[in-house]
């Protein structure tokens, strides 16, 4: 009966161990879609590129990954972030590499809207810097293009909707980018937020998002919005524009009146005057005492 | 009027220590080789900075900060001998005064040094000052240790100045710079009805102002923790606590300075068995004052057990730092409580030994309150090195710490050897007065 139990035991383990394995090889892999894979850099990685590139990695990456070569990457964290200078991730393709950082998974967050194309790319060219027989790809689109694009954005009221229309001013006339991916965020104390889910724009070169009446905005109730746009032709833009569309917030800034967490000039009065007050008695106090000595010493020589 | 021989008598007796000695020169050699050694140890953390400590993110007030925090208990004894027990009448502890204000004064003196040794880049000190907000208690720390360090030199000096005139007149043998010195700082003593009257009126003044002074330094030193929010700091009985527990290892510390005055200066008509008797007294009551407020501390917090207050009271009562907490708790407090109940206990040696467990406690008990609390931080961090949660002072800290106990026995042991440390001028004045 015993023996019998054991054998249970064991399939049991062998089984569950293989499972674990076989799920976390499924991991391990990057389902990268075909389109993205071979989405190149317009941005030519040279050595100022990845300098640039470098600062950026510095600030968003080393913590996990550690630095390039030197395999001091965060061992605790499961997965092991890789070492971004090894083999495994430098025979990634470009476009590979730009989904993984825009994408994020599991304890990888997504870079999509934390740094710009153009920052993401020179990130990628500081990796590539690491690597002595890589050769770019240039891609063929026209960083310049993206000037071209004019963002409209505008709050209805009545429907709760904040409506983003995109079109780009070609030589022979104003075209409306249609099937573009927009995001749209608020500014917020830090970073931002996302409004909705980001959306493409339908055949007028208009998305239009769902809008919860209840952010807090400033005293008349503007709040700053952000727009971004990625399009196969025209890139990646950004535009801001402030609407007046959340609701108005008039709170005192907690350093504007006198308190105990301010700054010295903005003390609270019965604490500068209790600690004067102090001050002033010890001194006063002490002026008596050397006087009292000078009388002492003056009374001796009588 | 009493004889001229008991004057002389009186006048030598207590003079008598004021020369240079071979067993002086030996024990100052020694502290000065001491010195000398943790001065090294300091010059390595200041040119490394405090990573050659164990503190850390989490623990960052360590042995450097329990340390201050008893340097400043152990000076509040000379406003409670000289003070409280002189204001209310005790003559009985008239000739202990001058021994507890030399300790009031050294250790008061090198507290502010010992905050300094927690500095990284000590010059910042500076900034203090120049960018210090009234808000902070650490302004206000700065603030009373540095009036209460004035006020106990003046405490020292002003019912010395008759003395130092005796050691003008008497020392004859002293070469002419150090007799001058005397003369100096003496400011024409005559011994005049309006002399006697000013420095009378002046002793009762700052008797006076030295209590709520003393009472502050304390009070800012715990409100340094209990003005956090943290476990185990953010209590409001700190200020108390803190007061109680500083006559504690104050009281402690004269009786040990008592027994080596009386035994190397051979004061024993001086510092007599009865004062021993007494002092064994004080220190029951406000060891007892103490256990109160422990029990007070940990006993409210403890029948609650709210989250947060239950890890750190487990750590204490079961946990890491059990064996030092009930140790403490045994040794420096109940035991010495109970043992000084007894009279054959209230002897010079006996006392000696006990009065060390309790300073000793005292020293860890500060530890104890310091260290605990930042293992449990607030922000949950992951991947924290084990070093950074569990502290473990280095070599280099224990030397650092170790240096300002030299610093404080140097100037002890000089003041000492400079000024009589039993007044001979009260001495010789009370006599007369009980004659009448």
């Amino acid at each position: 009966m015993l023996r019998k139990n054991i054998k249970l035991k064991v399939v049991f383990t062998v089984l569950l161990t293989a499972l674990f394995y076989l799920q976390s090889a499924a991991q391990q892999g990057w389902d990268v879609p075909a389109d993205k894979k071979v989405k190149n850099s317009y941005i030519k990685f040279d050595a100022a590129s990845a300098k640039e590139g470098e600062a950026i990695y510095t600030k968003n990456c080393l913590s996990c990954h550690g630095n390039p070569t030197k395999d001091n990457s965060m061992k605790s964290l499961k997965p092991v972030p890789p070492d971004l200078s090894g083999a495994k991730t430098q025979q990634l393709t470009d476009g590979e590499l730009f989904y993984i950082l825009n994408t994020g998974r599991g304890l990888m967050p997504s870079f999509s809207n934390v740094l710009s194309e153009s920052d993401r790319w020179k990130t990628i060219a500081y990796m590539r810097s690491f690597n002595s027989s890589y050769v770019q790809v240039l891609s063929k689109t026209d960083p310049t293009k993206s000037k071209l694009v004019k963002i409209n954005m505008d709050y209805d009221s009545l429907k709760s909707v904040v409506r983003v229309h995109v079109t780009a001013a070609e030589k022979n006339g104003v075209v409306v980018l249609k099937n573009a991916e927009v995001t749209l965020f608020a500014a917020r104390y830090f970073g931002r937020l996302q409004v909705d889910k980001t959306m493409r724009t339908d055949n007028n070169g208009m998305a239009t998002f769902g809008f919860n009446k209840t952010l807090p905005g400033d005293k008349q109730g503007y709040v700053n919005m952000i727009v971004k746009v990625n399009d196969d032709n025209y890139g990646e833009i950004e535009s801001q524009s402030k609407l007046k569309i959340g609701v108005p917030t008039d709170k005192p800034s907690l350093t504007e009146k006198r308190a105990i967490w301010n700054v010295l000039a903005k003390a609270p009065i019965w604490l500068i005057v209790l600690y004067t007050t102090g001050v002033l008695v010890f001194g006063a106090f002490l002026l008596f005492i050397l006087y009292s000595l000078f009388r002492i010493k003056k009374s001796g020589k009588n | 009027m009493l004889g001229q021989s008991t004057t002389d008598k009186i006048t030598s007796d207590l003079l008598r220590p004021i020369r240079l000695t071979k067993g002086f020169m030996a024990w100052m050699g020694f502290l000065g080789v001491s010195l000398v050694v943790c001065l090294g140890a300091y010059v390595i953390q200041l040119k490394d900075g405090l990573v050659v400590t164990g503190l850390g993110d989490y623990v960052s007030w360590g042995m450097y900060i329990s340390n201050f925090v008893f340097f400043v208990a152990t000076s509040l004894i000379g406003m409670l001998i000289s003070a409280v027990l002189g204001l209310s009448g005790a003559k009985w502890a008239s000739p202990l005064a001058r021994i507890a204000e030399i300790i009031a004064l050294a250790f008061a003196a090198v507290a502010g040094l010992v905050i300094v040794s927690d500095m990284g880049h000590p010059e910042r000190l500076l900034n203090v000052f120049i960018h210090g907000r009234i808000q902070s208690p650490i302004l206000w720390d700065v603030t009373v240790v540095t009036i209460y360090v004035l006020i106990s030199a003046l405490f020292l000096y002003i019912p010395l100045i008759p003395d130092l005139k005796i050691c003008h007149d008497k020392l004859d043998k002293l070469p002419p710079f150090a007799r001058n010195i005397y003369k100096v700082l003496s400011l024409n003593w005559t011994g005049s009805h309006e002399q006697e009257k000013i420095v009378k009126q002046l002793t009762r003044a700052i008797a006076i102002f030295i209590i709520p002074v003393a009472l502050a330094i304390h009070t800012v030193t715990s409100w340094l923790f209990a003005s956090t929010s943290r476990v185990g700091w953010d209590s409001t009985i700190f200020g108390p606590y803190f007061v109680t527990g500083a006559f504690v290892s104050g009281s402690a510390a004269v009786i040990i300075a008592m027994y080596f005055y009386r035994k190397n200066y051979k004061l024993e008509d001086y510092i007599t068995l009865s004062h021993f008797d007494k002092m064994g007294k004080l220190l029951v009551l406000v060891s007892l004052v103490y256990l109160y407020f422990n029990l007070n501390e940990y006993m409210v917090p403890a029948y609650k057990m709210k989250k947060f207050d239950a890890i750190h009271i487990q750590s204490l009562f079961a946990g890491t730092h059990a064996l030092m907490f009930w140790s403490i708790q045994i040794f420096g407090l109940v035991l010495p409580i109970i043992l000084l109940v007894f009279n054959k206990m209230r002897k010079p040696l006996p006392m000696l030994i006990i009065a060390s467990f309790v300073l000793v406690g005292a020293w860890f008990k500060r530890y104890i309150i310091v260290v605990p609390t930042q293992e449990h931080p607030f922000l949950p961090i992951q991947n924290v090195p084990l070093n950074f949660k569990v502290y473990s002072p280095t070599l280099i800290e224990t030397l650092v710490t170790i240096a300002p106990f030299i610093l404080v026995l140097l100037i002890i042991t000089i003041l000492s050897k400079v000024i009589p440390i039993v007044s001979i001028h009260e001495t010789i004045e009370e006599l007369e007065q009980k004659n009448k």
